[in-house]
């Protein structure tokens, strides 16, 4: 189906450290195009760990992982890292941008490293992402000399520079205030009604969860709810 | 030109740490100056050393020596096919000099490696002045021919080194001598050859070369006055020297006169082994240095990339979860590496020509060595520059290549 963005088949993960951890019990779930889905769960419940199996970062798991119609489970991680470049963005609940560079060069440098676009061009499509977010004033200060909401905005900003197919968020608004939390949902709603885009976001967060289309939930490695 | 985004990432972490960077750069500077100025004293001194050798050796002696006797007189008399067999065989006595020696030397000027032939008479003597008498030998002379060859002129003290060709029975001594038998130029001298009668000969001047040896023994007449000393014919010739184009072809081309003539040619490699030997002692404790020196820079820029790596590891990890592969960050920080090493190979060959320069311009004033002896040669330059490149990627390399086995998913989730 051309419509389905990602699609896990029969995940299961285990963690080796002493005894061994069953994190992830037979996860199944399909996320569609432009669909905004949270999800949900108490602290260590598994939630963290199946988005990062899912953003291809995570290698170690059995089952299978389709992205846009491509298996990607097997692939070597040179290939995940092309897949990841261009095809998905990321927000964490940390901003990480790079503190030795320009707001704008952070946002670029994903682009840059897709290389499909001139250095003009990809500066272009910069500060239109941070006037998005409405930071574009800010496009030419260092990362570390802005405050903690404008920070997140920018890393946003910088996760959907290649207009990737899906948007992965780890707690994307654990550290922002309730007005700053507020500024993003709306952009992330804009992003998948507007641009089509999908968005998967782990959060404890519940009146952002229940705001967005969809919740799944989880509990103890397994999925309760499909929403 | 498009610069690489790794390029970009690379140069930036390097100037938002300009102090360590120009530190780490320090190390590979002073390893690559060090190179330099070691290697420029190593053939300067060499060069030197040859060069000093070539004052007293000529490149080829082609001299008569004693032959062991063979059985070629013993098949010639009984012509039959029988194997013979000399037990206990002795050193023939050849005629002492060289048979038809001016033929000789026309014959080797004919060989195109050729640039200087000139003839001597090697006489040993006593020396006599008063009661006093010491042993030495004369060297019958061209004096132009020696100087040229030589460069007689630059060990004079006093004298003329011509008068050897106008004042009859003149004679050149070393300073030793000189000493040892208090002389002045102008006094007389007895000189007795083993096989002639005592001659009263004039000192007509005084050199001292760098060997105490030299000077306590030998003393330069024009050839003929030697000849005469032996009670010898105008054809009397002990040695030949020559001096060739390319002085490292001496082996081959004295192999080759020797094959013409028949006599033994020595050339200065054989003349001169201990100096070999030294080349090769200072090339080797030179080396270990100047090794030791890289390898502490080369350890200087580990350290410090290693701790960029621990400082950037979120950031690495961030760079990865974008898509950077394990390659591009690799070649992020053995970039990084590589800038080190070309930044401070660059400020390192400039250090390097200028302590070599200031060096160079030491007095030391020991025998005929007014200066240190210091070579500008360029492969040196180029060489430091490659060792020095080569230490900062092999350097570069273990840190660049754990940062690219950072796993994301570990340092993102904490």
């Amino acid at each position: 189906m051309a419509d389905i963005a990602l699609k896990s088949t029969g995940i299961n993960k285990v963690f080796h450290d002493a005894v061994n951890l069953q994190v992830l019990k037979n996860i199944s779930i399909e996320v569609k195009k432009g669909e905004f889905v949270s999800i949900v769960g108490k602290s260590g419940c598994g939630k963290s760990t199946l988005l990062y199996v899912l953003s291809t970062m995570d290698t170690d798991y059995e089952g299978s992982l389709e992205i846009a119609g491509t298996t990607v489970t097997g692939k070597t991680l040179n290939e995940l890292a092309r897949i990841r470049n261009e095809s998905i963005g990321f927000v964490f609940q940390f901003h990480y941008l790079l503190p030795d560079f320009t707001c704008l060069k952070n946002v670029m440098i994903p682009a840059l490293r897709l290389g499909k676009l001139s250095t003009k061009e990809v500066e272009a499509r910069a500060y239109e992402k941070l006037k998005m977010f409405g930071v574009e004033d800010q496009a030419l200060k260092k990362a570390n000399k802005l405050s903690g909401g404008q920070q997140q905005r920018v890393a946003i900003a910088r996760a959907l520079i290649n207009d990737p197919t899906i948007i992965m968020g780890d707690e994307p608004t654990g550290n922002l205030d309730s007005k700053n939390t507020g500024i993003v949902f709306d952009l992330f709603q804009k992003l998948t009604k507007e641009f089509g885009q999908t968005i998967i976001t782990v959060t404890h967060d519940e009146d952002f969860a229940k705001k967005s289309d969809r919740i799944i939930e989880m509990a103890d490695g397994e999925i309760k709810s499909h929403g | 030109m498009k610069i690489s985004v790794n390029t970009e990432i690379a140069l930036t972490y390097l100037s938002a740490r300009k102090k360590q960077t120009a530190i780490a750069a320090m190390g590979v500077m002073f390893g690559i100056s060090m190179f330099i100025f070691m290697q420029s004293l190593m053939k300067g001194t060499n060069d030197y050393f040859e060069k000093m050798s070539f004052n007293s050796t000529p490149h080829i002696r082609l001299y008569s020596e004693n032959k062991v006797a063979d059985n070629h007189m013993l098949k010639s008399y009984l012509k039959d096919p029988s194997v013979k067999i000399l037990t206990n065989p002795k050193q023939l006595i050849q005629t002492q000099g060289l048979n038809n020696p001016y033929g000789l030397i026309r014959e080797i000027q004919h060989n195109p490696q050729v640039a200087n032939v000139t003839p001597q008479v090697t006489a040993d003597v006593i020396y006599t002045s008063g009661s006093v008498q010491i042993n030495g030998n004369v060297a019958g002379v061209n004096i132009d021919a020696e100087d040229k060859m030589f460069d007689v002129q630059s060990n004079m003290v006093t004298g003329d080194l011509h008068d050897l060709n106008r004042v009859n029975n003149g004679l050149l001594i070393g300073k030793g001598i000189a000493d040892k038998l208090s002389l002045h130029v102008g006094d007389n001298i007895t000189v007795t050859a083993g096989t002639g009668s005592p001659t009263i000969m004039r000192v007509v001047g005084i050199f001292a070369t760098t060997v105490k040896q030299v000077d306590e023994t030998k003393s330069y007449a024009n050839i003929v006055q030697a000849q005469n000393l032996l009670g010898k014919d105008r054809s009397y010739v002990t040695d030949i020297k020559i001096n060739i184009k390319d002085y490292n072809n001496a082996p081959q081309v004295a192999k080759e006169l020797e094959t013409i003539t028949g006599y033994k040619a020595e050339d200065w490699v054989q003349a001169n082994e201990q100096l070999k030997a030294a080349f090769k002692i200072r090339a080797v404790i030179l080396n270990s240095v100047i090794g030791v020196i890289l390898l502490v820079a080369g350890f200087g820029i580990y350290n410090i990339l290693n701790m960029t790596i621990y400082e950037k590891i979120k950031e690495i990890a961030i760079l990865k979860a974008q898509g950077f592969s394990g390659p591009a960050v690799t070649s992020i920080f053995l970039q990084q590496a590589i800038y080190i090493g070309i930044m401070g190979g660059l400020v390192g060959i400039t250090c390097g020509f200028g302590i070599t320069y200031m060096v160079s311009r030491i007095y030391i004033g020991a025998g005929t060595l007014k200066y240190l002896p210091m070579s500008f040669y360029i492969p040196h330059y180029i060489e430091a520059v490659c060792f020095g490149i080569l230490t900062t990627v092999a350097a570069g390399f273990f840190p660049a290549r754990k940062a690219s086995k950072v796993d994301p998913v570990t340092i993102i989730r904490g």
